[in-house]
C-alpha cells in the first residue's frame, strides 16, 4: 500500500547525478525547449490561443446566422471591408466557416490535444526521462507554432482567408487566378503552406510517440501494462503516420494545379463563358485523397480523448477499468477500419453504388468496437466509489456525447439515409457532438486531471463546476435541436431564400445566444488555467488523486529527466484499484507472494 | 459604444464569477477542507441526476415543438422506403440512447464518493464483452442488409430504364441552375466539349452556348431550357446532372434526392416523384403547422407549398441562393407545359436573323446558324430575347 509520500522539494533534486543535461537558459527552457513537459505546455496555451480565435470566428459567422438582417456597427470596425454596413459579406462568411473548421479540427484538438497529453503523459507514463528524441520533439512544436503563424497572416491578406470550406475541395480551391471565389486566391495558397507545415509537426510528433512508446518503457513496463492513454496515444500517432501524408500529396497536386496549370483535379471547366485549358483530371480523387486523411483524422481526434478518458473514469471510479485488454481491442479495431471508411462522405459524389455498400459495411462495423468502450466505460463507474471532481465530470460527460454524437453516426454511415442527410445540419450535429465537443471534454477532463502535474498546482474546483455544466448543457442546446434541422443545408449564409429551410429562425437565434454563453464560459476556462498555474493551491502530495501510474511518483517541481534517481520498475498492471482490499495499488508495488503477476 | 458596454459586462461577471470562485476554494482550505472531495461529490451526484431529467424533458419538449416544422413526409417512392430505414434505425438507436444515458448518470449518481465505501472490484468478463459486441454486431447487420438492399434498388442499372422514363439534364453553374428538357423527340442533342462549340466571341451577349450544344446534331432542335423543374406524377425521371465550374449539388429535399454535379464528371440520379404539387399542398392543409397563416401572403402555408430545387455542395459566395421551384403534375398538364416552350434553337436562330438584319439593313434568312453564333451582337439582343419563351436568369 503506498503511503501518500510527503514530497521533497529540496533543490538537490535538479544536480541529481542522474540529470546529465547541461545548464539551461532561458530560451532553451522555455522557447526551444527539449523537455516534453514544456513542449507539452507549449501546445497546451498555443492550442487555447486557437480554440478562442476559432471559437470567436464561430460566434461572428452565428451573428449572421441568428440575425441575418441586422446590422452590427461593431462587425465593421473589427472587420472592415468584410463588413460592410456592419454585416458580413458572404465571402468572409464561408471563410468564417472555412477557418472555424480548419482551425478546430487541426490546431486545437489535433495538435491542442495530442501534442498536449501525448507529450505529457508517454514519457511520464511509460517511465521514460524524455521523448526519443527531444531535438525533433521541439521541432514538432516550431512547424506547428509556425504553421499557425501562416494561417494567421491569412487573416490579413486582401482575399481574405481561405473560404472555399475546410476540406478545400477542387476545383472551387482547385483554380487560382480563375474569379470563382475570392479566398481561393493568396488566402488559399497561405492555407496549403500552413497546412504543410503542419503536416510535419504532426509527422515529427508522431514518429516520437510511437519510437517512445516501443523503445523507451522502463523495465518491468509490458506493453500489457501500458496505460490505456499510452495505448491511445500510440494508435493516434500511427494514424496520424499513416493519413496525413495523403494530405500533403493531395495539396501538393492541387498547388500544381493552381499554380503550374496542370490537371490533376480538373477537367471542361466552363468559367464565364469561356473553356479552362484542364482537362482529364477528377475532383473526386481530391476527395479521395483528402477523406483517406480526413476520416482517420476524425480518429485522430476522439482515440486520445478516449484514452484520456479511460484513465479518469478509472481513477476517480476507485475501480479497475472494465475490461482493459478489450478496450485495447477495440481502439485497434478503431484503428484499422478508420482506414477503411473514407468514403462514407462522398456517398452522393456519383460513386459506384457497389463501392458504396462496401463502405457502408465498414462503417456500421466501427460502430461495434465503439459500443464495446462504451459499455464498458459505465461499467467502470458501476459500482464505484466514484470522486466527482470536475475532471470525473467532464469524462461522464465525454461518455454522454459520445454516445449522443455516435449514434447518429449509424445514421448517416447507412448511405441510403445518407442520402437526404447529406451535407445539412444533422451532419453538422453529428460531428460537432461526436468529434467537436467530446474531444473537447476528454481535453478538458484531461487538464483538469493532469493540472497538478503540468503546474504543481490545482485548479480551482468552483470556477470547474460552472465550466461544465455550463458546458454540457450549453454544447446540447446547441447542437441537440439540430437534428430537427435535418434536410436544411449547411453552409447557408441565410435561409430565407428557400421555403423549406425557412422554418428555424427562431431556433438559430436561441442557438447563437447559447453559443455566445459557452464561449464566455471557455473564457472563464482559460482564466481559471491562467490563473491556476500562477496563484492555484499548491500541490501538497505527489499522489494527490491516490493513482497508481508513474507520472504521480515524479517530483512536483518540474526538471528535464523527470526521476531524480533511478525511473522505478513496474510490476503490475495500471488498474489495481480495490484489488486485495485495498484501494489501490501503485505499479512500482512490487507483487506479494501470493499474487499472479499482470 | 454598445460594443464596449458588451465587453465590459461580460468581463465584470467573469470576475465576479472569479472572485466567488477564488473565495469559496480559500474557505474550504483555510477550514482543511480542500481535500475532502466527499461532500462535494455528494452535491454533484445529485445536479448528475438532475440533468438526467432536465434532459431528457429537454429532449421530448424540443420533438414536440420541432417536429412538426420539420420537412414533410418524402414525396418519392424511394424517399419512403428510406424513411421506414431512418425510423428503422431511430428505433434502435433510441432504445441505446435512453438506456445507456440512464444508466451513466444513474451511476454516477448513486456510486457517489461515501466515505467508508469501498469501489467493487470488477476488471473484465468475458461474457459481458462477448455479449456487449454480439449484440451491436447483430443489431448492425440487421442495418447494413436493409440499408444495402434500399441503396442500391434507389441506384438501378441505367441501361435497363424502360422506355416512359422521362430524361432531364441539369447543369450547375455559379450560381444557377441549367434544366434542359429533350424536347418533343424526347432525345437530347449531343453536347461537344471543346472550344469551337463553347462560348461566343462577344462577352456581354447573355447567353453563350457554354453547354457546348451541337447544332449540326437535329436532336438538339426541339431541346428547351426551363426555368422550373417539371415533373410528371408517378412518372420515373432519370437527372442528368453535371457542373460547369465548380462542385455542386442537385438537392431536392422533399424527394430525398441528392447527387453532386461535378465538372467533366457526369453523375445520374433515378427516381419516380409519387405525390403532384396540388395533392402534396392538400396533404399538408391536414396538419395544423401548415395551417398558420404566412403573414407576407396572408394566406395558409400549405397553399402556397412548393418543392424546391437546392444547391447542397458549397459553391461559392452564393451558394444559399441557388434556388428553382420543381412542379409535379399529370402528364396532360406536363404535355401542354412542353409545347408553351420555345426550342433554344429557334430563339438563336430568331435572334441571329435579328442581329444579321440589323447588321445588313435588311431582311437575310439564309445565314448559317452556326457561323452567326460567332457573330458580334450588341447587348440590344438581350432585350429582344428577354421577351422569348427562353428565359435563363430569373
Amino acid at each position: 500500500m503506498a503511503t501518500e509520500e510527503v514530497v521533497n522539494l529540496h533543490a538537490e533534486a535538479h544536480h541529481d547525478a542522474h540529470d546529465e543535461h547541461h545548464p539551461e537558459t532561458f530560451l532553451t527552457k522555455y522557447i526551444f525547449s527539449q523537455d516534453h513537459k514544456m513542449i507539452a505546455k507549449q501546445f497546451l496555451y498555443t492550442g487555447m490561443f486557437w480554440a478562442i480565435v476559432g471559437a470567436f470566428l464561430s460566434i461572428l459567422f452565428r451573428l449572421q446566422l441568428g440575425w441575418p438582417d441586422t446590422a452590427f456597427p461593431f462587425l465593421e470596425t473589427i472587420l472592415g471591408k468584410w463588413a460592410e454596413g456592419g454585416k458580413i459579406s458572404n465571402d468572409f462568411y464561408y471563410a468564417l466557416v472555412t477557418m472555424h473548421g480548419t482551425i478546430l479540427v487541426f490546431f486545437v484538438l489535433t495538435a491542442g490535444l495530442s501534442g498536449t497529453f501525448s507529450n505529457l503523459l508517454i514519457p511520464y507514463q511509460v517511465g521514460a526521462r524524455d521523448m526519443a528524441s527531444g531535438f525533433m520533439n521541439m521541432l514538432s512544436y516550431w512547424f506547428f507554432f509556425l504553421s499557425g503563424v501562416v494561417m494567421f497572416c491569412s487573416f490579413f491578406v486582401h482575399t481574405g482567408p481561405a473560404s472555399g470550406g475546410w476540406t478545400a475541395y477542387p476545383p472551387i480551391n482547385g483554380m487560382r487566378d480563375v474569379a470563382i471565389n475570392k479566398g481561393s486566391g493568396l488566402g488559399l495558397d497561405l492555407w496549403i503552406i500552413s497546412m504543410a507545415l503542419f503536416i510535419v509537426s504532426v509527422l515529427l510528433g508522431g514518429l516520437n510517440y510511437v519510437a517512445t512508446i516501443l523503445n523507451l518503457r522502463t523495465k518491468g513496463m509490458t506493453m500489457w501494462r501500458m496505460p490505456l492513454t499510452i495505448w491511445a496515444f500510440l494508435f493516434t500517432a500511427i494514424l496520424g503516420i499513416l493519413s496525413f501524408p495523403a494530405l500533403l500529396a493531395a495539396v501538393v497536386l492541387m498547388s500544381f494545379d493552381r499554380l503550374a496549370g496542370t490537371s490533376f483535379y480538373l477537367s471542361d471547366i466552363v468559367v464565364n463563358g469561356q473553356l479552362l485549358s484542364h482537362h482529364g483530371g477528377s475532383p473526386i480523387l481530391f476527395q479521395h485523397l483528402f477523406w483517406f486523411l480526413g476520416h482517420p483524422e476524425v480518429y485522430i481526434i476522439i482515440v486520445p480523448a478516449m484514452g484520456l478518458v479511460s484513465e479518469v473514469l478509472s481513477v476517480h471510479a476507485r475501480k479497475p477499468i472494465f475490461g482493459y485488454r478489450a478496450m485495447v481491442f477495440s481502439l485497434m479495431a478503431i484503428t484499422v477500419l478508420a482506414f477503411l471508411v473514407w468514403a462514407h462522405h462522398m456517398f452522393v459524389t456519383g460513386m459506384n453504388p457497389f463501392a458504396g455498400s462496401i463502405f457502408v459495411l465498414f462503417t456500421l462495423i466501427i460502430a461495434v468496437p465503439s459500443a464495446v468502450k462504451v459499455f464498458n466505460w459505465i461499467t467502470t463507474i458501476w459500482r464505484g466509489n466514484i470522486r466527482l471532481n470536475p475532471a470525473m465530470l467532464f469524462a461522464i460527460g465525454f461518455v454522454s456525447m459520445f454516445i449522443s454524437g455516435g449514434l447518429t453516426g449509424i445514421f448517416l454511415g447507412n448511405s441510403a439515409i445518407d442520402i437526404p442527410l447529406h451535407d445539412t445540419y444533422f451532419v453538422v450535429a453529428h460531428f460537432h457532438i461526436v468529434m467537436g465537443v467530446a474531444a473537447f471534454f476528454g481535453m478538458f477532463a484531461g487538464v483538469y486531471h493532469w493540472f497538478p502535474k503540468m503546474f504543481g498546482r490545482h485548479m480551482n474546483d468552483t470556477m470547474g463546476y460552472i465550466h461544465f455544466y455550463g458546458t454540457l448543457i450549453g454544447a446540447y442546446a446547441i447542437f441537440f435541436p439540430m437534428h430537427f434541422m435535418t434536410g436544411i443545408p449547411r453552409r447557408y449564409a441565410r435561409f430565407d431564400s428557400f421555403e423549406f429551410a425557412n422554418n428555424f429562425g427562431g431556433l438559430n437565434k436561441f442557438i447563437s445566444i447559447v453559443a455566445m454563453i459557452v464561449f464566455v464560459l471557455q473564457l472563464m476556462f482559460v482564466l481559471n488555467v491562467v490563473y491556476s498555474s500562477l496563484r492555484g493551491r499548491r500541490m501538497k502530495s505527489l499522489n494527490p488523486y491516490g493513482a497508481t501510474t508513474l507520472e504521480w511518483t515524479t517530483p512536483i517541481e518540474h526538471f528535464h529527466g523527470n526521476w531524480a534517481g533511478e525511473i522505478p520498475e513496474v510490476h503490475r498492471w495500471p488498474y489495481d484499484y480495490a484489488t486485495n482490499g485495498q484501494e489501490y495499488i501503485t505499479q512500482t508495488t512490487p507483487l506479494s507472494e501470493d499474487e499472479l503477476a499482470h | 459604444m454598445t460594443t464596449i458596454l458588451g465587453i465590459i459586462i461580460i468581463v465584470c461577471i467573469l470576475l465576479v464569477i472569479f472572485y466567488v470562485a477564488r473565495t469559496v476554494e480559500l474557505t474550504k482550505e483555510l477550514k482543511g477542507e480542500a481535500d475532502d472531495t466527499e461532500s462535494t461529490s455528494n452535491v454533484q451526484g445529485y445536479l448528475m441526476l438532475g440533468f438526467l431529467i432536465a434532459f431528457f424533458i429537454g429532449i421530448t419538449w424540443s420533438s414536440i415543438y420541432f417536429i412538426p416544422k420539420m420537412l414533410p413526409a418524402p414525396s418519392s417512392v424511394h424517399g419512403v422506403e428510406v424513411e421506414k430505414l431512418f425510423n428503422m434505425t431511430l428505433f434502435f438507436t433510441g432504445i441505446v440512447f435512453v438506456v445507456t444515458h440512464i444508466v451513466l448518470f444513474w451511476f454516477a449518481f448513486k456510486y457517489r464518493e461515501k466515505k467508508g465505501a469501498k469501489a467493487y472490484h470488477f476488471s473484465h468478463s468475458n461474457m459481458l464483452e462477448l455479449l456487449w459486441t454480439a449484440i451491436p454486431a447483430v443489431v448492425m447487420l440487421v442495418l447494413v442488409v436493409k440499408g444495402l438492399v434500399t441503396w442500391l434498388s434507389i441506384f438501378p442499372d441505367t441501361k435497363t430504364l424502360t422506355k416512359d422514363t422521362m430524361v432531364i439534364e441539369v447543369t450547375a453553374q455559379q450560381f444557377k441552375w441549367n434544366i434542359r428538357y429533350p424536347g418533343v423527340d424526347k432525345d437530347f442533342g449531343s453536347r461537344k466539349i471543346d472550344t469551337a462549340h463553347i462560348g461566343i466571341a462577344t462577352p456581354d451577349v447573355w447567353w453563350k452556348n457554354e453547354l457546348g450544344i451541337d447544332w449540326t446534331d437535329k436532336a438538339s432542335h426541339d431541346d428547351f431550357f426551363a426555368d422550373t423543374l417539371y415533373l410528371v406524377k408517378n412518372k420515373p425521371v432519370l437527372m442528368k446532372l453535371g457542373a460547369l465550374d465548380v462542385l455542386h449539388s442537385f438537392y431536392l429535399p422533399h424527394f430525398r434526392v441528392k447527387m453532386d454535379c461535378v465538372p467533366g464528371v457526369p453523375t445520374t440520379f433515378y427516381f419516380i416523384p409519387n405525390e403532384s404539387t396540388v395533392e402534396k399542398r392538400k396533404l399538408l392543409s391536414k396538419l395544423p403547422e401548415w395551417q398558420k397563416i404566412n403573414p407576407e401572403t396572408g394566406l395558409p402555408k400549405y397553399a402556397t407549398f412548393n418543392f424546391e430545387l437546392a444547391c447542397a455542395e458549397l459553391c461559392g459566395r452564393s451558394h444559399y441562393n441557388m434556388q428553382r421551384y420543381v412542379m409535379v403534375v399529370e402528364q396532360a398538364e406536363y404535355d401542354a407545359w412542353v409545347l408553351s416552350h420555345t426550342p433554344i434553337y429557334a430563339a438563336v436562330e430568331k435572334a441571329q436573323n435579328d442581329a444579321l438584319a440589323k447588321l445588313n439593313g435588311s431582311e437575310t434568312s439564309n445565314a448559317i446558324l452556326s457561323d452567326s453564333l460567332k457573330v458580334a451582337v450588341d447587348s440590344q439582343l438581350v432585350v429582344e430575347l428577354a421577351s422569348n419563351e427562353v428565359v435563363l436568369e430569373k
